[in-house]
């Protein structure tokens, strides 16, 4: 076993350095910020022509002098509500009206306001999508088809003066008065919970996707340089086969601490990322979380990456490693659905099903460390899928043994012991 | 069987798909002794060295190496060069020597401690910094070689190592395997060169069709063929071939001809008593070159399926 293991480190500290120490790793290291580069212009480039539509959109009133002023506050209460229809313009009314009217209050006003709204819609400046007019008891509001909210915004503004009014309540003032008591939550509760447990299972899957394809092609350098006789002459495949999956991971694991670390000050030096991290509320506590988390990620890669790098290992072509590699990402896809179904509902059946399939199991019991304080179900979790990483490893270099070296049959691929004793 | 036998099989086959590599070789490597195995291309050679390595598994037989059935359990006290020669292109050339001593048990330090010193034994101590990719295919075999017996090991196995190499490292290289011999290493390679396994090998095995047809010394192996005597007559004339064995041909005034299992003393005496008289004669053992060709034509060998399996092991190639 000794010797195994020494084997394997070999050769991972090989692969690690081969990768760690080109200058292709820094570009491989930086390649997120040319990702977060284009997110941010092509977001921004997004905004601004979000913002320009949006200077353009408009709704209307059109009131009564009188009636400006309370329209105003009632608009303002109810966008701090957080509804956030388009820009309001209140327009002064020509018509003739009454105190609890907006224009329109005769037949003639009526008219008056009526086609100054059918002008505003017909304006080429802006794009007026809800006009209100006539009385507030019973206001007229013309509106696009797609602008059925902004026509409800208009008549909840009209509700509030007109209620206001019938209240007796001073113009501009609420008739209750609440008093506003802001308080710490003590706990987050299932909501912190279960966002803690799904951003565990994106986390954890986006990484391994990201990372673990990487270990489809490793064997392909070994085989065109013929090194791979070298190994297999010196040390068991299974070792070759661990000792390239720990070498990659290693890369991995370099390139998520680089990243996790800056999103980490990141979060420190923003409220809002603080406040964010402040949401988070994992069960077994955050730290734990955080170690749990990192084990799970390092099963998760193994457990890909080794049916990678088998699947890689009996490739001939390019060709063929990316036919291969398509399934096994569609595989993966299926698994992050079923483990992220599964951290919306912890102790559910479908939960024990995403923890017991090998390749969600990192993911689903994440997402449990999120949701349940029990930390012994963790040490089987990773028993179990520490397990079928060794039985993939033993598959894929038996497969290779078989395909690629031609030794052994399929008996021998299924057999109990990985290389046959010389009769 | 024991470590005085570093190698050991008994009837080792091999197949690949239907085709028979290797149809039962047996072979036997004393210790301390530069052995080689010879055949002609597909013969089965490799096939037979990667089974006693333990890089493929045997079909049926059995297979000894320094005592052990599973060969990997020595890997620390073997050495081996295989035929398609395999190096990480972005290593240099010391890293790649320590590596592979590192495969076999030996630290990475001490490993690019003694890749320098060897590096240096072998003319090499300009390019102990250089990148692989950076080197000739000569250099870098010799990086490769290097790197085979980088942690001293007991048993050195070496598949075609002279295939690639220019005159002047072959000698090198030849150098070298006595060198190794003297340390108290056992050499086991493969060629089919005739000249280095003349000059190298204390036994031989060769190998055509996947079968063992000849195993023993070169002498034994050019003492399988009969010596040829090259005569020449102080008489010339039609009488002399009617005293000479079966098969004798005339070239200019010499005769040559087999020299009979009883020996040439009653032929010469019953040519001097005829008055032919002896001018010049000499006798030759046939080369071992000789006796490969007879030993592999006899076998009626013809390329058989090793070619597969290189294949098989090089897919990408």
């Amino acid at each position: 076993m000794k010797q195994f293991l020494r084997h394997a480190a070999i050769i991972a500290r090989r692969d690690f350095g081969a990768v760690v120490m080109t200058p292709t790793f820094i570009l491989f290291l930086l390649a997120p910020l040319l990702m977060i580069g284009l997110a941010i212009a092509g977001g921004s480039g997004a905004e601004s022509a979000a913002r320009n539509t949006a200077d353009a959109e408009r709704i209307a009133i059109i009131a009564q002098k009188s009636d400006i002023a309370p329209l105003l506050v009632a608009e303002e209460r109810l966008r701090s509500l957080g509804i956030s229809p388009p820009k309001l313009e209140i327009i002064e009314s020509k018509s003739r009206g009454t105190s609890s009217g907006l224009g329109g209050g005769s037949s003639g006003g009526a008219n008056s306001d009526t086609e100054k709204s059918t002008a505003l819609f017909a304006d080429k400046n802006k794009d007026y999508s809800a006009v209100m007019y006539g009385s507030l008891d019973a206001p007229i509001i013309r509106h696009e088809e797609s602008a059925r909210r902004s026509a409800k915004f208009l008549s909840e503004v009209a509700e509030q003066v007109v209620r206001a009014r019938k209240s007796g309540a001073s113009e501009g003032n609420q008739v209750s008065a609440a008093q506003m008591e802001p308080i710490k939550a003590a706990r987050v509760g299932v909501t912190g919970q279960r966002t803690t447990a799904y951003f565990a299972v994106v986390g954890i899957f986006f990484l391994t996707l990201l990372l673990a394809g990487q270990a489809v092609g490793m064997l392909a350098e070994e085989k065109s340089n013929k090194v791979i006789e070298i190994l297999a002459a010196a040390a068991p495949l299974e070792a070759v086969f661990l000792g390239k999956l720990v070498g990659m991971f290693g890369v991995a694991l370099l390139f998520v601490t680089f990243w996790a670390g800056l999103a980490g000050i990141g979060l420190a030096l923003t409220p809002r990322g603080a406040a964010l991290a402040m949401s988070l509320d994992p069960a077994v506590g955050m730290v734990p979380f955080l170690i749990l988390c990192a084990l799970y990620f390092t099963m998760s890669y193994m457990l890909l990456g080794a049916v990678f790098l088998a699947l890689g290992g009996l490739a001939a072509t390019i060709r063929e490693i990316q036919l291969m590699s398509l399934p096994i990402t569609i595989l993966q896809f299926a698994m992050y659905g079923l483990a992220s179904a599964a951290s919306g509902k912890p102790g559910t059946t479908l939960a024990m099903i995403a923890e017991i399939i090998p390749f969600s199991s990192p993911m689903a019991m994440a997402s449990r460390a999120a949701t349940e304080p029990a930390l012994w179900p963790h040490a089987i979790g990773f028993a179990w899928q520490a397990m079928w990483v060794v039985i993939f490893i033993n598959f894929g270099a038996r497969l290779f043994r078989f395909g690629v070296l031609k030794s052994g049959g399929w008996r021998a691929i299924f057999a109990g012991r990985s290389t046959k004793p010389a009769a | 069987m024991t470590s005085q036998t570093p190698v050991w099989a008994e009837n080792i086959t091999k197949n690949f798909g239907k085709a028979q590599a290797v149809k039962g070789v047996s072979i036997s490597v004393p210790q301390g002794m530069i052995y080689g195995v010879l055949g002609p291309n597909g013969a089965g050679k490799t096939t037979t060295l990667r089974m006693l390595l333990g890089i493929i598994d045997p079909d049926t037989g059995a297979r000894q190496l320094l005592g052990h059935a599973n060969p990997r359990d020595v890997s620390s006290r073997v050495g081996y060069l295989p035929e398609e020669r395999g190096l990480y292109p972005s290593m240099k050339a010391r890293e790649a020597i320590a590596f592979l001593g590192a495969l076999r048990g030996l630290s990475w330090n001490e490993g690019r401690k003694r890749a320098a010193v060897l590096m240096e034994g072998a003319g090499l101590g300009h390019a102990i910094d250089k990148k692989i990719k950076q080197m000739s295919k000569g250099m870098a075999q010799l990086v490769q070689l290097l790197g085979s017996i980088v942690h001293q090991p007991e048993l050195i196995v070496l598949d075609e190592p002279f295939s690639g190499l220019d005159p002047v490292n072959q000698e090198h290289l030849e150098k070298m395997i006595r060198a190794e011999q003297a340390r108290g290493a056992t050499i086991l390679f493969s060629t089919h060169v005739m000249g280095h396994a003349e000059r190298l090998c204390d036994r031989l095995s060769i190998i055509a069709g996947g079968l063992v047809r000849f195993e023993g010394t070169v002498d034994e192996a050019r003492a399988s063929l009969p010596m040829v005597a090259s005569y020449i007559p102080t008489s010339n004339g039609d009488a002399v071939a009617a005293l000479l064995p079966d098969g004798a041909t005339q070239m200019g005034g010499t005769w040559q001809f087999t020299v009979p299992e009883t020996g040439v003393e009653d032929l010469l005496m019953g040519l001097i008593k005829a008055g032919h008289g002896i001018a010049g004669l000499t006798m030759q053992r046939p080369s071992l070159h000789d006796a490969f060709v007879k030993i592999v034509r006899d076998a009626g060998s013809s390329p058989s399926f090793e070619d597969a399996n290189s294949d098989a092991l090089g897919a990408a190639k």
